[in-house]
């Protein structure tokens, strides 16, 4: 009992101080790579205490509410442009971040964050097609795979339960711009999606297990869940919609009321050296945005085909964003129709 | 119409199809959990053999020990709190005459009952954030005392259920022998209630070592619970290591339970 009264004193005391050297990130759940985070406290002396959040709009009202004792926070690049709205980010000053130049260039001016000016690149990710190559063997890189399927991969299709993805997918697949309200292209992606929902099977997260087990043929899907497929069952293939598929990022910020500043810029210098950048890919299994960091990447990943997106492929890419109301009011009425 | 011993729902049509479904949704998924935690494995859904590698990775993970050792401090002391109120109160709802306002104040007591979870959250979200920007505290004792709260009537009700099924002769009768108010209690009313008291510790105790919504909302800077630790594991690839936490968390609450159950089961 004494022992754990003091165990319960020493948690309250650390709590309080908020003495030197220390630093409080909060971040998605098993997110941060260990190993990088013992060679940040190595080189620096700095304390480093991680949090996990679920959500981004967990993250959104604890930050907003205040009080919350975090310096840096890892939301998503479709948050990133609320949370500069609220006010609740730093500005960050490229000159005190020498690593700032490392961002490669076209992680730079993005839509969120033009000129990076308040987030640097954590991890980013893709939305793609998986599909098992020994039900179908044509071509992986399109999505036809999903809104026109093939006759073997039928009734054997995932279609994960993301909106804004799935919505933006069909959109550029029958031509149309990121987050348009065209309502010409919106009554086609209507027909589409109505049309092509008698041959899926489901719609529904975690399916992972299932793809390695081929009860799954093909499916929207994260490039990150596709490798791990891929991990169980070499069958499993990633494609890249050539007429558009979305690109996630997880963007790390400093916040507006951080009580550790200086140790919280240290820390973003520190993500944005291409050998540090190389640990966060290698613990969370994603590309990080950091110019030169593939030579530091494990073997593995410098070469899945998940994580480097083919040349000729690059330019389908958009950057997912959040849409006006007015805009996300039709997709959701195309969305709840599809999911009757 | 013969029948001798009237209504019996268990002879109706369709029950036990319906009964054992019931227990198959209830029981199934948490059985499947507790088998694939022993997976050799990294997949929490193909069988590879049998494996105790993930409860070594979790034993030895150091976030998985603080978030532990958090939770069970936190438990132990939003039970204590919780319990002491709960007899306060039990003793005053029913060792005294019917009162006005008696079913608000009982309401008011069971009110984290009826309250939905998130809203409590995010009014105390709201609260202690304002006290955290006031005062520069930002320890445990946000958590204790939002646990504390939440775990009152859990330990009240069976406290009060004790209490009420207790014989009251034996107070009126240590009474009738010049005993002081405090001493009908100390030596009659708390011996006899000490069941009641340690069935109500416990349940409080396995309903803070459970809590999600509260916590999340009210946790500060290195507080993560297990249970909070184990809902950010879920948005990465999921390892029958949560399998194995979770089967561990699962023991300690059937322990609890079944403690309660035969607690509050003597001398009936």
């Amino acid at each position: 009992m004494k022992r754990i009264l003091t165990t319960t004193a020493l948690i309250a005391v650390a709590g309080a101080a908020l003495a030197e050297g220390e630093l409080n990130i909060y971040n998605w759940g098993n997110y941060t790579s260990p190993e990088m985070i013992e060679k940040f406290e190595a080189e620096t002396g700095i304390k480093v205490t991680i949090t996990d959040y679920d959500s981004n709009d967990t993250a959104l009202a604890k930050i907003k509410a205040g009080g919350h004792g975090y310096d840096i926070v890892v939301p998503s690049g479709t948050y990133i442009p609320i949370f500069v709205g609220e006010g609740l980010l730093m500005e960050l000053d490229p000159a005190e971040l020498p690593n700032h130049a490392n961002i490669d260039p076209q992680w730079v001016d993005v839509k969120f964050d033009p000129g990076r000016k308040y987030s640097v690149p954590w991890q980013w990710g893709t939305v793609g097609v998986t599909v098992n190559t020994a039900i179908y063997g044509g071509d992986i890189n399109t999505a036809d795979v999903i809104f026109n399927p093939p006759e073997e991969l039928v009734g054997k299709i995932n279609v994960v339960p993301e909106m804004n993805d799935v919505m933006g997918m069909a959109i550029h697949y029958v031509g149309g711009e990121t987050c348009t309200g065209d309502k010409e292209v919106l009554k086609k992606v209507r027909d589409v999606l109505v049309e092509a929902k008698p041959k899926w099977l489901s719609m529904d997260y975690g399916m992972i297990e299932k793809y390695a087990k081929g009860d799954m043929a093909a499916g929207v899907n994260w490039n990150g869940a596709s490798m791990r497929a891929r991990d169980q069952n070499a069958d499993i293939a990633f494609g890249y919609p050539q007429t558009g598929y979305p690109v996630w990022m997880d963007n790390a910020a400093i916040l507006s009321d951080a009580g550790n500043v200086d140790n919280a810029k240290t820390f973003i210098n520190f993500i944005m050296d291409p050998e540090n950048a190389a640990m966060l890919s290698a613990f969370a299994k994603y590309a990080n945005g950091i110019a030169g960091s593939e030579e530091f990447m494990p073997d593995v990943m410098k070469t899945a085909p998940e994580i480097v997106v083919p040349e000729e492929l690059k330019s389908a890419a958009y950057i997912a964003e959040t849409c006006p109301p007015e805009v996300s009011k039709i997709y959701t009425q195309i969305w709840t129709e599809l999911q009757k | 119409m013969a029948n001798s011993s009237g209504f019996d729902i268990r002879k109706q049509w369709g029950f036990t199809p319906i009964a054992i479904l019931c227990f198959v949704l209830l029981y199934l998924p948490v059985i499947l959990l507790v088998i694939y935690s022993f997976n050799a494995g990294t997949s929490v859904a193909i069988w590879e053999g049998f494996s105790l590698q993930w409860y070594r990775s979790a034993w030895a993970n150091e976030q998985v020990q603080e978030a532990t050792l958090r939770s069970l401090v936190l438990a132990l002391w939003a039970s204590l709190i919780a319990t002491s109120c709960a007899v306060l109160a039990a003793l005053a709802t029913t060792r005294v005459r019917s009162f006005k306002g008696y079913s608000t104040v009982f309401a008011a007591i069971n009110q984290p009952l009826m309250v939905p979870e998130i809203v409590t959250a995010v009014a105390l979200l709201i609260l202690f954030a304002g006290i955290k920007v006031q005062t520069g505290y930002t320890g445990l004792g946000y958590l204790v005392v939002a646990h504390s709260a939440f775990c009152i009537p859990f330990a009240y009700l069976p406290i009060r259920a004790r209490l009420q099924g207790m014989d009251l002769t034996l107070e009126q009768a240590a009474s009738d022998l010049y005993a002081t108010p405090y001493q009908v209690f100390r030596r009659i009313t708390l011996p006899q209630l000490w069941p009641g008291i340690l069935a109500g510790a416990m349940l409080a105790f396995v309903i803070s070592l459970d809590d999600v919504v509260i916590t999340e909302f009210v946790k500060s800077a290195g507080q993560d619970t297990l249970p909070t630790y184990m809902l950010g594991q879920l948005r990465r690839a999921v390892t029958p290591e949560v399998n194995a936490i979770s089967t561990v968390l699962l023991a300690i609450s059937i322990t609890m339970v079944i403690a309660f159950f035969f607690l509050s089961r003597t001398k009936k």
